[in-house]
């Protein structure tokens, strides 16, 4: 059934598979973009937006390459740990997503997944490559991540290469509602907790949560909701005894 | 005869008001959550961990073991009447349990499925009380290596007994082993993959990690297929609990043989509830003399697995409580409560906290007991529970989790930390990874680092040690004879057709 569908079909599967591939490669260093754009307006210590975007930007163009040339070369200087993360993390993910365009994905959950745990090993390697190695026949603190990562990204480079090799299911289908609004939900709460006691956060996430799914009907789920926070609030800090706020801070003072 | 001196110890612990109490409340919840379709063994224990952190250890650890096997009970309620189980461990109930009582015969297979469950139950309790101190004496011959070695042999058996794809199932492994490494390192104290994070520097919470893979993840899966789950309920009247003569006597053999097989499968390690039961149905559809009658109401299909189900879940206690290793997650969970009450898993345990150990399986004992007369009359109540939509159930369960992981360490960011574990749990469902081997490689993780640290160093570096150890080797050999029968595609056909009876 598969051929059937037409190999033009497959052709752009396969753009936008490697298209997600080079993103995944520089989302760490997106990721610490992001993040440090909050130091502009004072939240956290780190690196301004600036820096961030020129030095990783130096590392993958620049950087990184003179690293390969030189370790041949001889030269052991010290590469920086931006460097470090193109080398280790973003290189092997690009080379794998221009792989991936001249390939036949016969199994999109199989390559995908493995690919992505492909990435999650690689980017663990890099976050022990700064941990001491074996020390005569003693383990140092970064042998075991490192071997227990290098077999990862083997498991997962087997995992992908089965999705080339063998039909299998194709990558399924994500919704969005349901994740979003749990993980709003869940977010909230814990930013709210503290400073807001267990009565407002609680219910406040119910209502949140509630919204995951459009058959939510308001004024039961508020109804419910009241209930449960009230059962909460009793159960938890005094009939359990856990330490937690109940209402808001500015309120009790 | 220690033994009864043992049980006497255990039996005068577990009837104290206090943790006869925390048993009803065990078993209570367990059967709640059984009923409840949604939410899992391994999310509520989870759950319930800070919960334990006001009760003494024994009363804690007994109210945790219950939920484990009431909900072996509670899951097979609804499989025979609503065809919808509450856990994965009684799908294969659902065949033909629900059939019985389409035909009208619901309280037969109520009560054999209890009888059978509280047969197995007393028999693993013995069980347990039997074997807990050979394998503790045996356990204390062990050196690092050893345990290196019988980790591995776990961690293959996990592999081997879960469903799907091989290389999938040791990835997963693998992955918990990395993640288990977040945090400092114990013997350098040097921080590991904790990125400045201070609340990573203790490492990633099991609890934490546990609750997102298994309680977020699963919620976000359920909303994909539409709130509404399939759920008609239809009530029958429930008639005449006694089976019939003739339903004991087809049954007998069936319960006898799941017990023992499900003994068997929850000693293993890798094992646990869920695969007994597929285990057992396969067995005795393959025995039976009328196979066809399967599917159709045969009562050796609701006996037999209900009977493995619930032996597993308490003989998986075994190498926990001897060998301080948990065979499966649930029993993972048990070894963080153990934690949290400074009590560490081991062979040790045994003689040092005998109060502990014997109560507790006194406990079960009496658990089951009490399971019994909580399932049997009470069933329209639980019935009547399913009622309550998802909708509603949903956002609560949320919630509950949410607060639960807070009070662990009173920490904002583990609740987030959940949150993404959730995530990543939607995604490894996606992929069709299996998450409980990754939880398992999580908790074995450290215990397996420092014993391989051990070892080496012991052995000046020699990685030989591990073959040339009798015990070692033997061990390794039975892990890397497992891998190879799995890879073969004779067993392979074999194991999928175990796996697909679930599917239909």
């Amino acid at each position: 059934m598969a051929d059937t569908m037409g190999h033009s079909a497959t052709a752009t599967r396969n753009t936008s598979v490697a298209i997600g591939f080079c993103l995944l490669a520089v989302a760490p260093q997106i990721f610490e973009f992001i993040w440090s754009i909050g130091t502009i307006f004072g939240w956290g210590a780190g690196r301004g937006p600036a820096t961030v975007l020129i030095s990783h930007a130096t590392a993958l163009l620049a950087g990184a390459p003179a690293a390969i040339f030189g370790s041949v070369g001889g030269d052991a200087k010290k590469a920086s740990s931006d460097v470090l993360l193109a080398l280790i993390y973003s290189y092997p993910l690009f080379v794998v997503a221009i792989l991936t365009f001249f390939m036949t994905i016969r199994s999109g959950q199989d390559y995908i997944g493995g690919t992505m745990l492909m990435a999650l090993a690689l980017f663990a390697l890099w976050a022990s490559s700064d941990l001491q190695g074996m020390r005569g026949f003693s383990f140092g603190a970064g042998t075991a991540p490192r071997m227990f990562g290098g077999l990862l990204v083997a498991l997962g480079a087997g995992i992908a290469l089965t999705g080339l090799l063998a039909e299998g299911p194709a990558l399924s289908h994500y919704s969005w509602r349901g994740p979003l609004f749990v993980m709003a939900s869940i977010v909230f709460f814990a930013l709210a907790i503290r400073p807001l006691g267990v009565v407002v956060s609680a219910f406040a996430s119910f209502l949140i949560a509630a919204m995951g799914t459009h058959e939510t009907r308001w004024i039961e789920t508020t109804i419910v909701g009241a209930c449960l926070t009230l059962g909460c609030a009793v159960l938890f800090p005094y009939v359990l005894g856990l330490p937690m706020p109940m209402f808001p801070r500015f309120l009790v003072q | 005869m220690e033994l009864f001196a043992n049980l006497a110890h255990g039996f005068a612990v577990a009837l104290t008001p206090i943790n006869l109490l925390m048993c009803l409340i065990g078993a209570l919840v367990g059967t709640l959550v059984g009923v409840l379709p949604g939410i899992g063994t391994i999310a509520t224990v989870a759950m319930l961990l800070p919960i334990t952190f006001g009760l003494p250890p024994v009363g804690a650890l007994i109210m945790l073991a219950g939920i484990y096997y009431g909900a072996q009970y509670g899951g097979s309620t609804t499989s025979i009447l609503v065809n919808i189980p509450g856990e994965a461990t009684s799908v294969v109930t659902a065949i033909d349990g629900h059939q019985m009582a389409k035909q009208g015969r619901a309280g037969p297979a109520l009560a054999i499925a209890a009888i059978g469950s509280f047969f197995a139950g007393c028999v693993a309790t013995i069980l347990i009380a039997v074997l807990g101190a050979p394998l503790t004496k045996l356990a204390l011959a062990f050196g690092p290596a050893e345990y290196f070695s019988l980790m591995v042999l776990g961690l293959i058996f996990a592999v081997v007994l879960a469903k799907g794809s091989v290389l999938k199932a040791i990835a997963m492994i693998v992955f918990g082993l990395l993640l288990s490494m977040v945090g400092s390192d114990i013997e350098t104290g040097a921080s590991r993959m904790a990125f400045n994070i201070p609340e990573l520097a203790d490492g990633l919470g099991f609890a934490t990690v546990a609750m997102g893979v298994f309680g977020f993840a699963e919620i976000i899966r359920n909303l994909d297929a539409g709130a509404e789950m399939n759920r008609d309920l239809v009530q029958q009247k429930i008639t005449g609990l006694m089976p019939t003569r003739k339903d004991l006597a087809d049954s007998t053999p069936a319960i006898l043989r799941g017990t023992v097989l499900g003994s068997i499968l929850g000693i293993l390690p890798g094992g646990g509830a869920v695969i007994a039961s597929f285990a057992a149905y396969t067995l005795e559809k393959k025995i039976a003399k009328n196979p066809s009658r399967f599917g159709r109401g045969a009562i050796e299909g609701v006996a037999a697995p209900e009977s493995a189900n619930n032996a597993a879940a308490q003989t998986s206690f075994i190498p926990l409580l001897t060998l301080g290793i948990p065979p499966n997650a649930v029993m993972a969970l048990m070894v963080g409560a153990m934690t949290i009450h400074g009590i560490v898993p081991g062979p040790q345990v045994m003689q040092k906290q005998p109060d502990l150990v014997w109560g507790m399986i006194a406990s079960m004992w009496i658990g089951n007991l009490m399971l019994i007369i909580i399932n049997l009359p009470l069933v329209g109540i639980w019935v009547r529970l399913l009622r309550v939509p998802y909708r509603l159930m949903f956002p609560s369960i949320v919630i509950f989790c949410a607060i639960g992981i807070y009070s662990v360490n009173n920490a904002p960011v583990d609740v987030i930390l959940a949150g993404v574990f959730g995530l990543v749990g939607y995604w490894l469902i996606k992929h069709d990874f299996e998450p409980a081997p990754l939880l398992l490689g999580m908790v074995l993780g450290p215990l397996m680092e420092e014993n391989l640290r051990r070892a080496l160093l012991i052995s000046r570096g020699d990685w030989s040690v591990f073959l040339t150890r009798p015990l070692s080797a033997v061990l390794l050999a039975i892990a890397a004879f497992l891998l190879v029968l799995t890879v073969l595609p004779a067993l392979r056909a074999k194991r999928d057709e175990v796996f697909t009876e679930s599917e239909n």
